[in-house]
């Protein structure tokens, strides 16, 4: 089941240009103001993942995709998150909007590491991110 | 092409559950009708075509052929005692049984609830995750060729419960009037070996039932009767033997089924009520403590319900050793019905629904209920994470509501199976369109 919610051209084109390119580091996603498509609202370069973090809104639902870089003694490596962003103060018909809109948007990005659902804070942190991204052997 | 950009669908959504039928507008945050699922029938004792009689809708003829049959819907339906009238529920174990009350049901909740033409408007309705192939094709049928709708979609409660509290991934504990159940949903998609479900609701009503009519050594055995058989009643002081009159014509003309029913609502209220579960596990003490609360029922009878109130909502939680060896086929209790969906999953996914655990249905509403289930599965399970919306209608009219927000979007035109799809293809195009 899904919201019949399309994909704008700029979301596909910006997430190449992170992934291949390595132009941001992170890029945010959101919804159309008339609700009909998925759109880009943020890229940053900055990579202090605080930074990131600053941009998920307290009561607003968000997509992003996050490149974590970590060293666990094996050298550097790189992994791309993709974070559902879905607070428990955000109102219901955008929590529905974004959770039935979302495997439209997962489905064209190829080559995500890990997925975070996440409904609060804690469940973004630095550390509970990074021990879900280098826990998971695929 | 981009003609659906403005969110005016005015699709309308329906939602049967096993204790009310919810209808209303898709984009509402609330049902416009609710109306009780079951419904009362008797044969027409005149048996000629005596259509006067019908009171602003309320009656509606089920079969036209050989025996006349009345039938009883809308909240002036079961509820208003018939000489005769037996009561009977469609709904069972979530699915619906008995399709021929169905139209009337709906009929009574579109046109004389709501006013309004279902012929004019698509239709969302919602299903079980467990419904069957050929329930849902019969639902899409009714719904095209009985009320003429131009267009239909069907989408299971679990889903919509997930998606409406933001998650695509989550394990839905939905706590209905006669079923409780668990379904892990991943990624938009119900896992169906995972998908467990017991008429534990039901247990529980029994057992109050059992502990109200039973004495102990505080008070005698409570009457349960229903306000529609009380002539008349005198008030007396809390635990005092009550003092009315029963309504003598209406005695030999009440059915077994109607007392079933009514026995059942008066211990559905009681529990609505004052009872309660504690949120450590039971323990005397700590109900005693809790203080009394007062009930009154239909006769009169009043009494101060101290620690017992809190015995019943045990029953989600633990059975006694005696009732489980007096019964194995016990419907299994909420710790229960998780173990085993999990038990189905995937090791792998266990910590993502553990951590989006969503509450939903009516009976979630118990009091102590959330608290002693976050207790519990903390005691299990190292990262978990309940989400139940602390809005009591969100959280009994969930699936309605996810559902009102779907069919409310503009987007969502595309998926809607349209009269003429539906005319071209026949069935078959139900379960590939609502997947």
């Amino acid at each position: 089941m899904s919201s019949g919610v399309g994909v704008a051209q700029s979301v596909l084109d910006t997430f190449q240009e992170l992934k291949i390119g390595k132009k941001h580091k992170y890029i945010i996603f959101g919804l159309s103001a008339d609700n009909t498509e998925i759109v880009v609202s943020k890229t940053n370069t900055d990579t202090n993942y605080e930074t990131f973090l600053a941009e998920l809104p307290e009561n607003e639902c968000r997509w992003a995709i996050y490149d974590l870089e970590y060293n666990k003694g094996e050298g550097i490596r790189n992994k791309l998150l993709f974070i559902t962003w879905s607070p428990d103060d955000a109102k219901i018909k955008q929590k529905m909007l974004f959770a039935s809109s979302k495997e439209a948007l997962r489905r064209s990005l190829v080559g995500i590491a890990t997925e975070i659902q996440g409904t609060d804070y804690s469940e973004v942190a630095y550390e509970s991110v990074l021990e879900k991204a280098t826990r998971q052997t695929h | 092409m981009v003609n659906y950009g403005g969110d005016e669908v005015s699709a309308l959504v329906l939602d049967i559950g096993t204790s009310t039928t919810r209808a209303g507008y898709a984009g509402d945050d609330t049902p416009k009708a609710i109306i009780p699922t079951c419904y009362g029938f008797k044969k027409d004792p005149s048996a000629e075509e005596d259509v006067s009689m019908s009171e602003a809708g309320q009656e509606n003829d089920a079969s036209p052929k050989k025996d006349k049959i009345i039938t009883y819907v809308g909240n002036n339906g079961p509820t208003i005692w018939h000489d005769g009238m037996e009561i009977a529920h469609p709904v069972r174990d979530g699915l619906i049984e008995d399709f021929s009350p169905i139209p009337a049901l709906i009929g009574h909740a579109f046109r004389d609830i709501m006013r309004c033409e279902p012929k004019e408007h698509p239709i969302f309705v919602t299903e079980p995750a467990w419904n069957t192939a050929a329930n849902r094709e019969r639902m899409a049928e009714i719904m095209f060729e009985e009320f003429e709708v131009p267009a239909f979609y069907i989408a299971n409660t679990g889903v919509l419960n997930a998606f409406a509290a933001g998650k695509g991934s989550a394990l839905v504990i939905d706590i209905g009037h006669d079923t409780a159940s668990v379904t892990p949903v991943i990624d938009g998609f119900v896992l169906r070996k995972g998908l467990v479900h017991s008429a534990l609701p039901q247990l529980v009503r029994a057992h109050a039932h059992h502990h109200l009519t039973s004495q102990n050594s505080a008070r005698p055995g409570i009457q349960l009767l229903p306000h529609q058989l009380i002539a008349s009643k005198m008030p007396v002081e809390p635990a005092v033997p009550p003092n009315f009159t029963l309504r003598s014509d209406r005695e030999s003309g009440t059915t077994e089924t109607f007392r079933k029913w009514y026995e059942d609502r008066e211990v559905e209220e009681w529990i609505q009520g004052v009872a309660g579960v504690l949120d450590q596990g039971w323990n005397e003490q700590f109900a005693a403590q809790r203080g009394a609360r007062h009930y009154e029922f239909p006769t009169g009878y009043n009494y101060y319900f101290g620690a017992e109130r809190y015995l019943v909502g045990e029953q989600y939680f633990s059975h006694s050793p005696q009732l489980v060896a007096s019964n194995p086929n016990l419907p299994k209790t909420i710790p229960n019905l998780i173990t085993q969906s999990l038990s189905a999953c995937d090791p792998d996914l266990r910590q993502v629904l553990m951590g989006n655990v969503v509450l939903t249905g009516g009976g979630s509403l118990f009091a102590g209920l959330s608290e002693r289930l976050s207790n519990e599965l903390a005691r299990n399970f190292a990262h978990v994470k309940i989400h139940a919306p602390g809005n009591p209608t969100e959280r009994r009219y969930g699936g309605w509501l996810g559902g009102s927000i779907l069919a409310s979007l503009g987007t969502f035109h595309q998926l809607w199976i349209s009269r003429e799809e539906w005319q071209e293809h026949g069935k078959k195009i139900v379960a590939q369109r609502c997947k």
